[in-house]
């Protein structure tokens, strides 16, 4: 494999002092108070600044080099608003005043799949190459000794998840602002009819399963292609092939949440092809346009969900070895009264095991911890 | 069978500039079958297989494709064998 250049990020402290510089210079040159840039402007010039960089930098990760001119900032009104804390009028207040402000220099309206800003070139012009490969985003990051936003949570033995919602400490409305990408339910307004809501329900999950293909194609194509040279109608026929191929047309039905996960194993399967290829400069794969065709029973990407399986089942079959060889282990120093469980009697012990074992939701770890306790208690009892 | 009027109904173009100093263009077929819909990419590929592998392998410095339109977008451009767009 070649080495890849090694890409330039966008470092959201020199985002926000840029930003924090553009505002005050603004406001220094207005007299009146009422024409000056608030501090709730200001933060959501932030919380636009800080989601842009993400979106770019995740972008950049993905391996876009913006060769045709930086993309815009794609988001939804409802999205900020629920990010903020606050109503999608609000926003739409705040974007106009920024606009004015020439924070904001072009929108442009997408209708289902939202809008796009585009930000002053002043604050998104440098870019740094400190970021590591490994760490996701820098700032994203939670520090787990600090005292605020502790994991405390208001019900007893609930812990939280690692990206949690946070409530606005203002106005207590729930925030997402790790969810900005898609389009949020919040704003839906009361005099809405039933059957619009169920509308834009079905062109945001439309957008959402787009998106899945477009991604799906932009990381194979950064791992797998990622030195073919391709115009727009190519791109779009391999997309239309993904989408048939990969992704079955979207006949089968399936939440959100399902899509996701499944995006993730698609995502390993990717990789597994690239470790696939570096072991041996004789192996090769077919143009895109053949290796994701519906078509394609011989060489195709959908031969690697064999690849996948026989991978998680022998994951699963080591998982199991090693708790059954455990579980042996603690016989063995229970017989010996030595261990933690030396005090226990052999029911509580064998209650103990089998309630860990069965945890795993997995009925031949059931029948191979059965098979193996029968063994190691004849072995023990001859000795 | 090849149609007549393949200038008019391609969606795609390709002008390659041999070495000796001519230059010729070459009309995309975009079909894969008569009544099938026409496939720009399809077309597009059947032009860079011409090019690299047909009758034409080696003989050209530069080829671009077009979108067969009044000024068509450029689609991709080839030269001396490698493509740089």
């Amino acid at each position: 494999m070649e080495n890849k250049p090694k890409r330039q990020n966008y470092d959201f402290g020199k985002l926000f002092i840029a930003t924090k510089s553009f505002i005050d210079t603004y406001n220094q040159n207005k007299q009146d108070i009422k024409e000056r840039l608030n501090a709730n402007h200001r933060a959501t010039a932030e919380l636009i600044t800080r989601l842009y960089a993400k979106q770019l930098n995740k972008a950049i990760q993905l391996g876009d080099t913006f060769e045709n001119g930086t993309p815009g900032f794609r988001t939804y009104n409802p999205s900020l608003a629920s990010c903020k804390g606050c109503t999608v009028r609000t926003i739409m207040n705040h974007k106009e005043r920024l606009k004015a402000a020439g924070f904001i220099i072009k929108e442009v309206h997408h209708g289902k799949s939202g809008i796009e800003l585009w930000i002053n070139t002043e604050i998104f012009s440098e870019r740094v190459k400190n970021l590591h490969p490994l760490v996701h985003v820098q700032q994203e990051q939670i520090n787990n000794n600090r005292n605020v936003d502790m994991l405390i949570t208001s019900e007893e033995g609930v812990r939280p998840q690692a990206h949690q919602q946070k409530d606005n400490y203002v106005t207590g409305t729930m925030q997402e602002q790790d969810m900005n990408t898609e389009e949020s339910r919040i704003s839906d307004s009361k005099s809405q009819t039933r059957c619009e809501k169920n509308l834009s329900t079905g062109e945001s999950e439309s957008a959402f399963l787009l998106h899945l293909v477009k991604d799906f194609w932009k990381y194979s194509k950064a791992v797998l292609y990622s030195d073919i040279l391709l115009s727009e109608p190519e791109e779009n026929d391999i997309l239309n092939q993904i989408w048939a191929s990969v992704y079955r047309k979207f006949k089968i039905k399936g939440s959100k949440k399902d899509w996701k996960s499944y995006q993730q194993i698609l995502y390993k399967r990717v990789d597994m092809v690239s470790r696939w290829l570096e072991r041996n400069p004789n192996r090769w794969i077919p143009p895109a346009h053949l290796y994701f065709h519906p078509e394609n029973k011989k060489n195709g990407f959908n031969r690697t969900y064999e690849w996948f399986i026989k991978q998680e089942t022998l994951k699963r079959n080591i998982r199991n070895q090693i708790l059954i060889q455990k579980t042996e282990a603690e016989w063995l120093a229970h017989h010996k009264g030595e261990g933690k469980h030396k005090h226990k009697s052999r029911l509580q012990l064998f209650s103990l095991q089998r309630k860990r074992l069965v945890s795993y939701g997995d009925e031949t770890l059931i029948n191979a911890y059965e098979q193996s306790l029968q063994r190691t208690l004849i072995k023990l009892s001859t000795q | 069978m090849m149609p007549t009027n393949l200038p008019q109904i391609a969606l795609t173009k390709c002008v390659v500039y041999f070495y000796d100093g001519r230059s010729r263009t070459f009309y995309s077929f975009d079909r894969s079958h008569r009544n099938s819909k026409p496939n720009k990419a399809l077309g597009m590929r059947r032009l860079e297989k011409m090019l690299f592998q047909g009758k034409l392998k080696g003989t050209w410095e530069t080829a671009i494709v077009y979108e067969n339109r009044v000024k068509g977008a450029e689609l991709a451009k080839f030269k001396n064998g490698v493509r740089v767009s």
